[in-house]
């Protein structure tokens, strides 16, 4: 029990909700800037104040991914979740300003309301918590701030309940905790009320990215990934090693989608032991990688997907030398796949692969989707995947 | 926020102190709720800003592309080029092939500078051996056409530069190179299967007339490397090889 009079609960209730308004602000922020289709740094540290980082894996997975905005086809990126987080905590920093202030004179109502709606940040954490561990996999430092601010509000808000056990206090109309609620829901809508009232109008960006020259392969093929409920063909450029194709990949799962798609793979490896658009290796051991995946004939499908699952593994095999990377992918696949990769038809459809990428004087990056001709830009395939292609391949969404 | 009631009455200092409070934290509510709104528009206002009107050019990323190397020096490109035009290979002509007065005329370059364009193929080139007076390839032959040809690696041209050594007429020897030229031609296509094979391939013909080549080149792969290899064999050739210059 503590004194009426305590200041404690008021202290940690305000100390969460602004720190939990400057987290959100910094997700915010984040998500805002990317509006112009540049990519950015991005805030993602557990201390307020720390710039933005390029190394943010974590937090720009978590931008990128389906849980961190709403109406996500609608808008290009959605609505942020983190705006309705600064405007709750708005509302709960000022309310709590109004407790500690008020003290021992704040009306029962009060307390007990705070404390009944100042768990709701943390429950909405803890949800968000549940997906970044069994969803994304990951923790985002900037999110575990929100999660920490939450949580330090919602103990102000219950320890404000053990300051009511003696003392008189004012008594208040039951329609003020209405009035309160009425007062929070706005606050919690405003943010996100005007940024989906000011956000420009993407789609005449969504088709400026470029053009496939000439989109059937004359020599050789592309690898076939076909989804199970497929109804649009699409062409994608990856490299098994590439973290950011990875992430594509998971995105695609995640949303739902990829498997509203008939894929023709093209594999594009950023390593200069086969391709020549590279002075270094930006992922050593991609092409042998690329080779198994070339030579996974029916099972395509599956040594893709195990190269991004391993592919941590794969990259510190590469980086230790092709017969590592052999033995890993004999290990895992069998000998026979492993004499399809040193076979010399292997590397000429790699060859020819590479040489379609030549042909169609792509960008050399990955990955890359297109969609017929179309390229898909970079920015519509992570945090306007959804909206893009509600625009441009609705089918795939139904 | 004000207080109507208190029951009991805590007194009027408390309840005064109560509606200030009340109001403060009104005030607070307010003014954090419209200090976010307003940043919200800032932020997202200047990312407006900036997809308008980029200030500055996004970073330049590097296109997809053939390979360029060291030996694509200006000299060798304008040769080069001059040749894939003349023969047939940069446009949609019918016209395929360079025999040993187009490739004088098209090439105006002597002997010897035409040769020595061709130096720094060594290690990715091979030469073509046949017998005398034969365009017939043995095994040797499209084994080393074949190992050169799936080594493309980042090309875009493959060259075939067929020659006849000194014995015989000039036109005998302008016909047999060119049965050479288009020995090896025909191999490719067959092992290929490439349809757009004629526009990769360039083939020349020169006779004993032009460029012929000297002993030293006994010493570059060759189809036949255990045999005696000297002025004129090394004649009976046809030189393949990809060349990595972007045109």
């Amino acid at each position: 029990m503590l004194s009426p009079s305590s200041k404690v609960p008021g202290v940690l209730a305000l100390g969460g909700s602004l720190l939990g308004l400057l987290f959100a602000g910094y997700s915010t922020v984040d998500y805002a800037s990317h509006l112009d289709r540049g990519l950015h740094d991005v805030h993602c540290s557990f201390i307020p104040g720390a710039p933005p980082t390029s190394e943010a894996e974590a937090c720009r997975a978590a931008m990128y991914s389906p849980y961190s905005a709403l109406f996500r086809e609608a808008m290009w990126g959605g609505v942020p979740i983190s705006l309705f987080a600064m405007g709750a905590f708005a509302f709960f920093g000022g309310f709590a300003l109004y407790l500690l202030v008020a003290a021992d004179r704040a009306p029962k109502r009060a307390v007990v309301f705070f404390s009944i709606v100042g768990l709701t940040p943390l429950l909405v954490s803890l949800l968000m918590l549940s997906i970044s561990l069994t969803k994304l996999g990951h923790l985002c430092k900037t999110c575990v701030g929100i999660y920490v601010s939450s949580f330090v509000l919602a103990s102000g808000g219950l320890l404000g309940l053990a300051t009511l056990g003696g003392g008189i206090r004012p008594v208040l109309s039951a329609l003020f905790p209405v009035a309160w609620l009425a007062a929070l829901g706005v606050t919690t809508l405003m943010p996100a009320a005007v940024y989906a009232a000011s956000v420009p109008d993407e789609r005449p960006y969504l088709t400026k990215c470029g053009k496939l020259k000439q989109p059937q392969m004359t020599v050789g093929s592309p690898l076939k990934i076909r989804g199970t409920r497929a109804v649009r063909p699409a062409m994608f450029f990856e490299d098994p090693l590439c973290p950011t194709c990875r992430a594509f990949h998971e995105r695609l799962l995640g949303e739902g989608v990829f498997e509203r798609f008939d894929v023709d793979l093209v594999l594009f490896p950023l390593d200069n032991e086969c391709n020549w658009m590279l002075d270094t290796p930006l992922h050593p051991g991609a092409c042998i990688v690329s080779r198994a995946v070339l030579c996974g004939g029916d099972r395509t499908r599956q040594v893709l997907e195990w190269a991004y699952d391993e592919q941590i593994y794969l990259a510190r095999a590469g980086k230790a030398g092709p017969n590592v990377l052999r033995a890993a992918i004999k290990q895992r696949w069998g000998a026979e796949m492993l004499t399809c990769v040193d076979d010399r038809k292997t590397d000429v459809l790699l060859n020819q692969h590479l040489h379609f990428a030549s042909d169609n004087g792509i960008p050399v990056s990955t990955p890359q989707m297109y969609l017929g001709t179309q390229r898909v830009c970079d920015e519509d395939t992570d945090i306007g995947l959804r909206f893009a292609l509600a625009e441009l391949a609705p089918e795939v969404l139904k | 926020m004000s207080f109507a009631r208190a029951e009991p009455s805590p007194g009027p200092a408390a309840t005064g102190g109560s509606g200030i409070a009340g109001w403060l934290g009104a005030t607070a509510v307010v003014m954090l709720m419209v200090g976010a709104a307003v940043s919200v528009r800032l932020w997202v206002s200047s990312a407006t800003d900036r997809l308008e009107r980029p200030e500055a050019e996004k970073p330049k990323v590097a296109i997809a592309d053939q390979a360029e190397v060291g030996y694509c020096t200006p000299r060798f490109k304008e040769v080069l080029e001059r040749v894939l035009h003349s023969c047939g290979l940069a446009q949609d002509e019918t016209r395929r092939g360079c025999k040993p007065a187009d490739v004088k005329t098209f090439a105006s370059i002597s002997d010897a500078d035409f040769n020595e364009l061709f130096t720094p193929l060594k290690e990715r080139g091979g030469v073509v051996l046949f017998d005398e007076g034969m365009d017939d390839l043995d095994e040797g032959a499209t084994k080393l056409i074949e190992e050169k040809w799936f080594k493309r690696k980042g090309a875009r041209y493959f060259f075939v530069v067929a020659r006849a050594s000194k014995s015989g007429n000039q036109a005998k020897n302008r016909a047999l190179s060119h049965r050479r030229a288009n020995s090896v031609m025909y191999h490719l296509t067959n092992i290929a299967k490439d349809p757009t094979i004629e526009k990769k391939v360039g083939l020349l013909w020169l006779g004993n007339e032009f460029a012929q080549l000297s002993q030293d080149y006994c010493g570059w792969s060759t189809s036949r490397p255990n045999e005696k290899c000297d002025d004129e064999a090394i004649n009976r050739s046809a030189f393949v090889s990809w060349v990595d210059c972007r045109l």
